[in-house]
C-alpha cells in the first residue's frame, strides 16, 4: 500500500499535461494488445483455406475468396483497436480538457484497457470464417448460403467490441466521470 | 504530419453552422467524375444493338455480372436491389482509390504546397461522416424493408426473438450493426491514409520503388476488399430483415 500511496503522492505532484501525455502514450500501446486476436483468428482461417484447397482443388478459388471476406471481416477489431490508438496519439481530446489530472490520465489508461476486449471477436471471427471456407471447399456450389450465414454470424460476433470501442470513445470524449 | 480533416468554409445560414469540409469537397469532385463517366456511357450507348460490341459489350458484362453476385447474395429480392448496390459499390469504390488521384488544393498546409492547385486527395471514406451516413441508410433499409415485408407486428415481435428478456440485447445488436459497419470501412482507409502519409515523410532513399507496393497493398487491395464487404454485409442484413 506504500508504494500506491507513494505513486499517487508522485502523480498529484507531476504537472497535469505531462501526466496525461504518459498516460495516453500506455493507453495507446496497450490498445494494440487486441492484434492479438485477429492475428489469431486470420491464421486460423488462412490454414482452413489451405486445407480446403488441398482437399478439394475445384473448390479452392471460391474458398479463397470465403477466406478473404472473412478474414477482413476479422480484421475488423484490430481496426477499432488501432483507430482508437491514432486517435490518443493524433487528436488527443483529454490534453485540452479541465479537470483533475489524474482522472483524465487513467481515462486515456481506460480507452486503450477496453480496446484489449478485440482479442475475442477476432480470434471468433477467424474460427468462423476458417470453417466457411473449410464448408465452401467440400461444397462449392453453397458458397452464397455459407457465406451468408457467416457474415450474419461474424456480425453478432462484433457486438462485443462494439461495446468495448463504445466505452472507449466515452471515456475519451465524454468524460462523465470528471463533473 | 497532419491527418485531419480540414474546414474550407464555413457557412452561416438563419444562425445554424454549416461547415464545408474536405471530404465534401472531395466527395462532389469525385462524384462529377463518376457521373461524367456515366453520361459519356450512356451518349456510347445511343443506339444499343441486339448482338453487343464495344463498350455496350463491357458495359452488359459488368451490369450481368453485378447481377448475378447481388442475386447469389440477397436470392429473390436481388434483381430488386442490384441497381442501388451496384451505384453504392461504385461510390464507395472510387472513394477508397482516391487516395492515389489529384484533386482540388482546398487547405494548403505549407507555403510550397499553396502554389499547386492540385494535390493528392485524402480520401471522403477516412471520414467518419462518410461512412456513417452510408452505414445508416443501410440501417434504415434494414428496418424499412424489415417493415414493410413482415408488418409492423411480426416485426416487433421478432426482436422479442427467441425469448422476451433478449429484446435490449437484440435493439442494441441492431443497433451495433451500423457502428461496426462504418467503422470498419473508416478505420481501415484512415489506417492505410496515416501509414502512407508516415511512409512518404522518410528521407528518399527510402522511397524507392516499395511504395507501389504499399499503395498496392493498402490503398487498391484494402480498398477494393472493403468496398466488396460493405456492400455484402449491408445486402445480407437488408436480405436478412426481409425473410
Amino acid at each position: 500500500m506504500a508504494i500506491l500511496d507513494f505513486l499517487f503522492g508522485w502523480m498529484e505532484n507531476v504537472d497535469g499535461k505531462a501526466l496525461i501525455l504518459g498516460f495516453s502514450a500506455i493507453g495507446a500501446g496497450i490498445a494494440m494488445i487486441a492484434g492479438i486476436g485477429p492475428g489469431i483468428g486470420q491464421g486460423f482461417a488462412a490454414g482452413k483455406a489451405a486445407e480446403a484447397v488441398g482437399n478439394n482443388p475445384e473448390g479452392g478459388r471460391p474458398a479463397t475468396i470465403v477466406m478473404l471476406l472473412g478474414a477482413a471481416v476479422a480484421e475488423t477489431s484490430g481496426i477499432f483497436s488501432l483507430v482508437i490508438a491514432i486517435v490518443i496519439l493524433f487528436a488527443n481530446p483529454l490534453v485540452n480538457q479541465t479537470g483533475t489530472a489524474v482522472v483524465l490520465a487513467a481515462s486515456a489508461l481506460g480507452a486503450g484497457l477496453s480496446m484489449v476486449a478485440g482479442i475475442g471477436p477476432g480470434i471468433g471471427q477467424g474460427y468462423a470464417a476458417g470453417k466457411g471456407a473449410e464448408a465452401v471447399g467440400k461444397r462449392p456450389k453453397l458458397q452464397s448460403g455459407i457465406v451468408r450465414t457467416m457474415l450474419l454470424g461474424q456480425a453478432v460476433a462484433q457486438t462485443t467490441g462494439i461495446y468495448a470501442l463504445i466505452i472507449a470513445l466515452i471515456l475519451l470524449f465524454v468524460n462523465v466521470l470528471n463533473k | 504530419m497532419d491527418f485531419n480533416i480540414h474546414v474550407a468554409k464555413v457557412i452561416h445560414i438563419f444562425g445554424i453552422e454549416i461547415w464545408i469540409t474536405e471530404s465534401m469537397i472531395n466527395s462532389w469532385f469525385i462524384c462529377s467524375f463518376i457521373i461524367l463517366g456515366a453520361v459519356l456511357i450512356r451518349l456510347a450507348f445511343r443506339n444499343p444493338q441486339k448482338v453487343p460490341s464495344g463498350v455496350q459489350n463491357v458495359v452488359e458484362f459488368f451490369v450481368e455480372a453485378f447481377g448475378s453476385f447481388t442475386s447469389s447474395t440477397m436470392g429473390k429480392y436481388g434483381p430488386k436491389f442490384s441497381s442501388f448496390y451496384g451505384a453504392m459499390f461504385i461510390y464507395i469504390l472510387f472513394f477508397n482509390l482516391s487516395g492515389l488521384f489529384l484533386g482540388p488544393n482546398i487547405v494548403a498546409s505549407t507555403p510550397l504546397d499553396k502554389q499547386l492547385p492540385f494535390t493528392f486527395m485524402r480520401p471522403p471514406t477516412a471520414d467518419i461522416a462518410v461512412t456513417l451516413s452510408l452505414a445508416l441508410m443501410t440501417f434504415f433499409m434494414t428496418q424499412g424493408y424489415g417493415i414493410k415485408s413482415k408488418g409492423v407486428k411480426n416485426w416487433l415481435k421478432g426482436l422479442t426473438e427467441p425469448i422476451f428478456l433478449l429484446t435490449p440485447l437484440n435493439i442494441i445488436g441492431e443497433l451495433a450493426n451500423p457502428i461496426s459497419l462504418s467503422f470498419r470501412l473508416f478505420g481501415n482507409i484512415l489506417g492505410g491514409t496515416i501509414i502512407m502519409g508516415l511512409y512518404w515523410n522518410l528521407p528518399w532513399f527510402a522511397l524507392l520503388g516499395i511504395p507501389v507496393a504499399l499503395h498496392g497493398y493498402f490503398d487498391v487491395f484494402a480498398g477494393v476488399l472493403q468496398s466488396f464487404i460493405f456492400i455484402m454485409l449491408s445486402m445480407t442484413f437488408v436480405s436478412g430483415a426481409m425473410e
